[in-house]
């Protein structure tokens, strides 16, 4: 699973989740792709089992891309604790992912192939997707 | 190709409160601007100005005030999520002008059975003449074996075009596919040792 190997911060704040994607909207470098067009917290699981549901589904053959990396810890207080006494435990590793992100990436199979990949690593994941196709060369 | 006409109005109100105008109105706000002259601010036809942008480095003829200008879109701004074009960039040229534009690499054939291709750059720069620009180039990677490259050198351009990018850029690239296991098993094992990592 992703997790950062060092950090600089054990506990941060909780990431923003307003906006858009500032980058990375385009397939940068497989064939097709998944683009979030909802906010989300993705937890490294949720990367891990959607990546494992793509590469199972392709069998052989292809290559997949991760762009989005969960480099933000959450914290959560144990059950039945009362309020204060400081900040809860880092308990989740998540990537803010913001609309229009293109979070995976793959090259490789054919479009059917891919597409069927794809729609099960969308159940994986905690936001409203859609599978996309690189343009040949529009601006 | 031949040139696209797009009728263009001239803009005279500005800002995102005009902007939103006039993309409500099924228009899209755009810039006109090259060979020293003074940007123009103009506003095109929403879905012409989509249908003439599909092609790749299209050469558009904007007519304005009664007077055509031939012209090539620079930058294009979308909306990621909506699929709308924002706003367009329009570079003015002459006819006979030679300038930089990039084109795209479609791979033709079937590379040795059991290997995959990567394309490590998916555009290549070349200057071509302004009424004849390529829209992109076809590489065959047929029966190449994993190990192999393509290189931008290797690459024979459309006529009249020359190379911009560098010659030794790997633009195609042949190897093998990881298998399942093997995948999983390399990341497992990266994975478990970044958590240990971690923790200490």
């Amino acid at each position: 699973m992703l997790i950062p190997r060092k950090v600089k911060h054990r506990k941060q704040h909780h990431p923003k989740r307003g906006g858009a994607a500032k980058g990375g909207t385009q397939i940068a470098f497989g064939d097709f792709g998944i683009q979030a067009l909802e906010p989300a917290y993705v937890t490294n699981r949720q990367i891990e089992a959607a990546r494992i549901a793509m590469t199972r589904h392709i069998k052989r053959g292809g290559k997949v891309w991760i762009n989005i990396y969960p480099d933000r810890p959450l914290t959560k207080k144990p059950a039945e604790v009362r309020m204060g006494s400081g900040k809860g435990s880092p308990e989740w590793w998540v990537a803010n992912v913001k609309p229009g992100r293109i979070v995976f990436e793959l090259a490789g199979v054919d479009e059917e192939l891919a597409r069927e990949a794809m729609r099960r690593a969308m159940h994986k994941l905690p936001m409203k997707c859609r599978f996309v196709v690189r343009e040949g060369g529009a601006i | 190709m031949s040139e696209i006409k797009l009728v263009a109005e001239t803009r005279t109100e500005f800002g995102k409160g005009a902007a939103r105008r006039i993309r409500r109105d099924n228009k899209i706000p755009a810039v006109l601007y090259g060979h020293g002259t003074d940007p123009v601010h103009v506003t095109l036809p929403g879905h012409d100005s989509m249908l003439a942008l599909r092609h790749s480095n299209a050469l558009l003829s904007i007519e304005l005030d009664g007077k055509g200008q031939l012209a090539v879109a620079k930058d294009v701004q979308r909306d990621p999520v909506r699929n709308i074009i924002e706003h367009i960039d329009l570079l003015v040229v002459a006819a006979g002008e030679k300038i930089a534009v990039d084109i795209t690499v479609n791979l033709t054939g079937e590379s040795a059975p059991g290997t995959i291709h990567l394309v490590e750059s998916q555009t290549l720069s070349v200057e071509a003449e302004a009424t004849h620009l390529p829209e992109s180039v076809d590489v065959s990677i047929d029966g190449l074996e994993a190990g192999s490259h393509v290189f931008a050198k290797d690459i024979v351009l459309p006529a009249g075009s020359s190379l911009l990018t560098d010659p030794e850029q790997a633009v195609v690239l042949i190897t093998e596919p990881r298998g399942e296991a093997a995948a999983e098993e390399g990341e497992g094992e990266a994975a478990e040792g970044a958590e240990g990592s971690s923790e200490g």
